[in-house]
């Protein structure tokens, strides 16, 4: 396992001092597969324009959680939710809440890239075309804006009527984070979006995410704690199902309070 | 025993067996072609049967057993797709759903006399259709309906869940993932099933022997009038197939030529049945490049 000396980690971007305004404010969450709890009264502030990392062991409730905050996990018919994630004044969890529109303010990526089998402009144009984008023009710009803003532009301007598959991996899946922005959300959540990828895709996304924080709310489940270290403002500590420990990436990573959060980051376990 | 000659015994058992398969196979279409493909002939296909004397073709066969096969398609591919859609993508995994589905499988593995004493009753009998090509088309959906449902369930269930939850983070409702992203995904692979599935439906027999009858009318093709009764086009006259045709003139044909007209008859089935396999192959393929961009 990773011997990680805290003092030789960098914390390139905690220069946010000053606590940034909550955009999500998750409460007492309880997530059930069936009769497993899965996640256990979960309690912890997102804010906002900043990177909040969450890290810990496989199935400890950290992609569960994730997928929680955009009601993914609806998808699952043996899922039971319970507590409050405040967004603008609303409770996310409220059955009635409408989840395609939530699912446009409150974007998603996956460890997985998935663009569809289609061309690549069509992966970004198609949901666009569905939020009542009609303008060919506009459509073509917002292509070309978020290409650009992921760095993929160069790369795919002249083939962007390819197909996005035979794209590489790592352009793949700045392909999907660039489908994301184009509905211009307030939030974008990360499942593991580079354990799939190689070192070198996964230096340029992590880049992206230190870019795109600027103006937007991030949220990234990751493995990799160094990565945590490198770009998350805050990090919370999930451990079978419960949260651990929440603080900025700096004091959890220098000072943590709990022993458990203190053997996963030096490597003693997970 | 080593463990190399075992694995060479293996290997040899199962390269004898493909032989063995690939021998009958071949043996087997290669006997009809032989046979049948003599006997084919512009004017074979292009004359009706004539009930005792020499030199009667399949015109009027052929005609009925696309055209059945068409009124079938029309019937079942909506009906079956969308099925396949229900249980693949809307059905809660439960008591009913899996009483459905083990409904769907009965009825796909239902022997095919089955189903057309079924039609008999049903259809012929009970609605009062007749001999007809819409009996006949009806019990052939009876026959298929269940193949396109699990041909379009499969096709769903293949393609990888996370094209769907990438349908949906980026705020598309189920229905509009469904449309513009899963069912093209899906749709080569779900007509290839259809197209093959049509093959099995040509080349059926024992199902329209009591539905659609083992006669035709005379029938007049410069009528293209639906209503009228010697119109190739109505779908309440008999018709019979192609292959109930070889059945019937094995069985009870009095003409002098019956051996000419059963085996030139097989072999215009098979090579239909053939390019139909290799018709879905050919079209899967594009279909795929397109939707999936070059």
């Amino acid at each position: 396992m990773i011997e990680m000396k805290n003092n030789i980690v960098s914390f390139a971007n905690n220069t946010v001092t000053q606590k940034r305004p909550v955009q999500l404010s998750v409460e007492h969450v309880n997530i059930f597969y069936g009769e497993n709890h899965a996640v256990k009264d979960v309690t912890i502030p997102i804010h906002e324009k900043s990177i909040t990392a969450l890290i810990g062991p496989s199935g400890c409730g950290k992609s569960t959680f994730l997928r929680t905050i955009n009601r993914m996990n609806d998808l699952i018919p043996s899922a039971r939710c319970e507590g409050t994630i405040s967004y603008k004044a609303v409770n996310i969890l409220n059955p009635k809440v409408d989840v395609v529109q939530l699912r446009k303010e409150i974007g998603m990526v996956f460890q997985q890239p998935n663009p569809f089998p289609k061309s690549i402009s069509e992966n970004i144009q198609l949901p666009l075309r569905f939020a009542g984008v009609r303008s060919k023009k506009v459509l073509k710009q917002v292509t070309e804006d978020c290409l650009k803003q992921v760095g993929l532009w160069d790369e795919v301007k002249d083939r962007l009527d390819r197909s996005a598959t035979s794209l590489s991996g790592g352009q793949q899946q700045r392909l999907c984070i660039a489908r994301a922005l184009a509905l211009k959300p307030d939030v974008i959540l990360l499942d593991e979006p580079t354990s799939a990828l190689d070192p070198v895709s996964s230096a340029k996304i992590e880049e992206l995410l230190l870019e795109l924080k600027t103006s937007y709310t991030i949220v990234i489940v990751t493995h990799n704690m160094q990565q945590a270290a490198r770009i998350a403002d805050y990090t919370a500590f999930f451990y079978q199902g419960e949260l651990v420990e929440f603080g900025t990436t700096k004091t959890l990573f220098t000072t943590p309070e709990k022993k458990s959060t203190a053997d996963y980051i030096s490597g003693r376990f997970g | 025993m080593n463990s190399k000659v075992t694995n060479r015994i293996a290997l040899s058992v199962i390269v004898l067996c493909a032989a063995a398969m690939a021998t009958i196979l071949i043996s087997m279409l290669g006997y009809i072609l032989v046979k049948g493909l003599s006997s084919i002939s512009w004017h074979f296909l292009t004359t009706s049967a004539s009930p005792f004397m020499p030199g009667g073709g399949i015109k009027d066969q052929l005609w009925n057993s696309f055209y059945v096969l068409f009124i079938t398609m029309l019937l079942t591919v909506p009906i079956g797709v969308c099925g396949g859609i229900y249980l693949a993508e809307y059905a809660k995994p439960g008591k009913v759903t899996s009483f459905i589905r083990t409904c769907v499988e009965v009825l796909a593995s239902l022997p095919s006399i089955v189903v057309g004493m079924f039609g008999l009753l049903l259809f012929v009998n009970y609605f009062g259709f007749k001999y007809s090509v819409l009996s006949g088309a009806l019990a052939l959906t009876v026959f298929n309906l269940p193949v396109i449902v699990r041909v379009t369930e499969d096709g769903f269930r293949a393609l990888p869940r996370h094209q769907k939850e990438g349908g949906l983070a980026l705020g598309m409702t189920h229905w509009h993932t469904i449309k513009t992203i899963l069912l093209p995904a899906a749709f080569p692979s779900i007509l290839t099933g259809i197209i093959l599935s049509a093959g099995r439906v040509f080349g059926e027999s024992a199902a329209l022997l009591f539905t659609a009858g083992l006669s035709t009318p005379d029938l007049n093709f410069g009528n293209w009038n639906p209503l009228a009764p010697n119109s190739p086009l109505n779908l309440f006259r008999s018709a019979e197939t192609l292959s109930v045709h070889i059945w019937s003139v094995n069985t009870g044909g009095i003409m002098p030529d019956v051996d000419t007209i059963a085996n030139g008859s097989a072999a215009v089935l098979v090579i239909c049945v053939l390019i139909f396999n290799l018709f879905a192959r050919m079209l899967g393929k594009i279909i795929n490049q397109k939707f999936s961009g070059k």
